[in-house]
């Protein structure tokens, strides 16, 4: 069993380890279950220390529903078929989405005190994360969530989680193999009138690189990665380690 | 809270309706929660707010802070009820985790703006605060029993954590251990834990 899944399921796990444990989650369903199990043990030690709320919060609780909105499911809508590789059941998206959804606001307030010395920085970074995070939340939430998954070639495995609808998608790796410094992984959006790219993939610990976020993908395009020096390149200089059609 | 109907086949179904349309059990409620139904909130709201606050209360220790994250949590459940997927556990878990995880990441960014010192008197009263707990209730009962019966580094390092909302490395200061030695403590404690409770 993974060393971290007891710290995980306590909430003892930074907030850096924690997304990286929950996107080992995301292809470890072994770990998914042991989570699972350890959940529920959880769950008595949070009942265990139950006590009756003071009366008057009960009402104002319940009127604040009625005036909420609530998220439509995921899933609700048929997933395209066309989509390359396996599509992993909707469990997996879910649980990882659950992890998401609440973790994103309160990353974001907490990013927010820890980057704070600066206030115009922190608020240029919190705007930029704020864009970030509510297109990937706009990606996992949409009806159409799809999972694609390829083996890289000189090692590890590039995973995108995309909506059709949003037209835009996640990319995130694992296990990439480190590279000297003066080189790094650049991410391509290629298209039928050329490629482009999106960006060098953040050099991640344990392996974990990314999340990022592409827009305007279409039929037809495929996301690769290509090896390049470190300040990115216009233009891919090397053969593509992965390559995933966004759609056949 | 009902958790018992997370582990043991059978409690898991609605008890059915109790003088109103609303679903008596959590998880039938939960359900209906997600298709907007506010009566079946109420059943939700009767069922999980104990275990929600007193978990926050445990770790935040401000009664004002831990009723207000115990109704964000409680309205939490109401907004993301279609998101929760029986296939990854009981309702119980599903709610609990919001709530610890929330009061954990409360006390995280105050920790951060002030470097709350490490309060090492908490260290002893989780345990201690279970065992000697007043009122009686079977799941505490059942905790307590099987709580004694980890080892008490695994017991002492899943207690600072669940209930203290101590990180895995400040379990360590307060314990005078190596990171990855309560790493461990803490996942062999939960499934012990896991394992004499009879649940997951």
């Amino acid at each position: 069993m993974h060393a971290l899944v007891g710290a995980y399921v306590l909430d003892a796990i930074p907030d850096r380890d924690r997304s990286e444990f929950e996107r080992h989650l995301l292809t470890c369903e072994q770990c998914r279950d042991d989570v699972r199990g350890l959940r529920e043990a959880g769950a008595l030690l949070a009942a265990a220390v139950a006590v009756t709320p003071r009366p008057e919060l009960r009402g104002p609780t319940l009127q604040a529903a009625g005036v909420t909105r609530q998220l439509a499911p995921v899933g609700g809508e048929p997933t395209r078929r066309s989509w390359r590789r396996r599509e992993p059941s909707a469990g997996v998206v879910r649980f990882w989405l659950a992890g998401v959804a609440v973790s994103v606001a309160v990353v974001l307030a907490v990013t927010a005190v820890v980057l704070g010395l600066h206030m115009a920085a922190m608020q240029r970074r919190l705007a930029a994360e704020d864009r970030r995070d509510s297109a990937i939340s706009a990606i996992l939430g949409a009806h159409d969530t799809v999972v694609l998954t390829a083996a890289v070639t000189t090692g590890g495995t590039a995973t995108v989680v995309m909506s059709h609808h949003e037209r835009e998608l996640v990319f995130t790796a694992n296990g990439l193999t480190r590279l000297p410094g003066s080189r790094g992984y650049e991410l391509w959006l290629s298209g039928p009138t050329g490629i482009t790219p999106v960006g060098m993939l953040p050099p991640g610990s344990r392996g974990m690189s990314g999340p990022m976020v592409v827009g305007h993908v279409a039929v037809g395009d495929a996301l690769e990665v290509t090896v390049e020096p470190v300040g990115g390149s216009p233009h891919p200089t090397s053969v593509p380690i992965v390559r995933l059609a966004l759609d056949t | 809270m009902d958790v018992r109907a997370g582990g043991q086949p059978g409690s898991r179904r609605s008890k059915g309706p109790v003088g109103s349309a609303a679903p008596a059990g959590l998880e039938a409620a939960l359900a209906a929660v997600a298709r907007g139904d506010e009566a079946a909130f109420a059943v939700v709201y009767d069922r999980a707010a104990p275990a929600v606050l007193g978990t926050a209360r445990r770790i935040l220790r401000d009664p004002a802070q831990s009723e207000e994250v115990m109704q964000e949590v409680l309205l939490e459940v109401w907004r993301t009820a279609s998101r929760f997927d029986p296939a990854t556990g009981s309702a119980a878990a599903w709610i609990t985790t919001l709530a610890h995880r929330r009061a954990v990441d409360r006390v995280r960014s105050e920790q951060r703006a002030a470097r709350r010192e490490i309060r090492a008197a908490a260290a002893a009263i989780a345990y201690d605060e279970v065992a000697d707990a007043v009122e009686a209730s079977l799941d505490r009962e059942r905790v307590r029993r099987c709580l004694a019966g980890l080892t008490e580094l695994q017991r002492e390092s899943v207690t600072l954590a669940y209930y203290g909302g101590y990180s895995y490395r400040e379990v360590a200061l307060l314990l005078g251990v190596a990171v990855g030695t309560v790493k461990t403590r803490m996942r062999d404690g939960l499934i012990r834990l896991r394992d004499c409770l009879g649940v997951g």
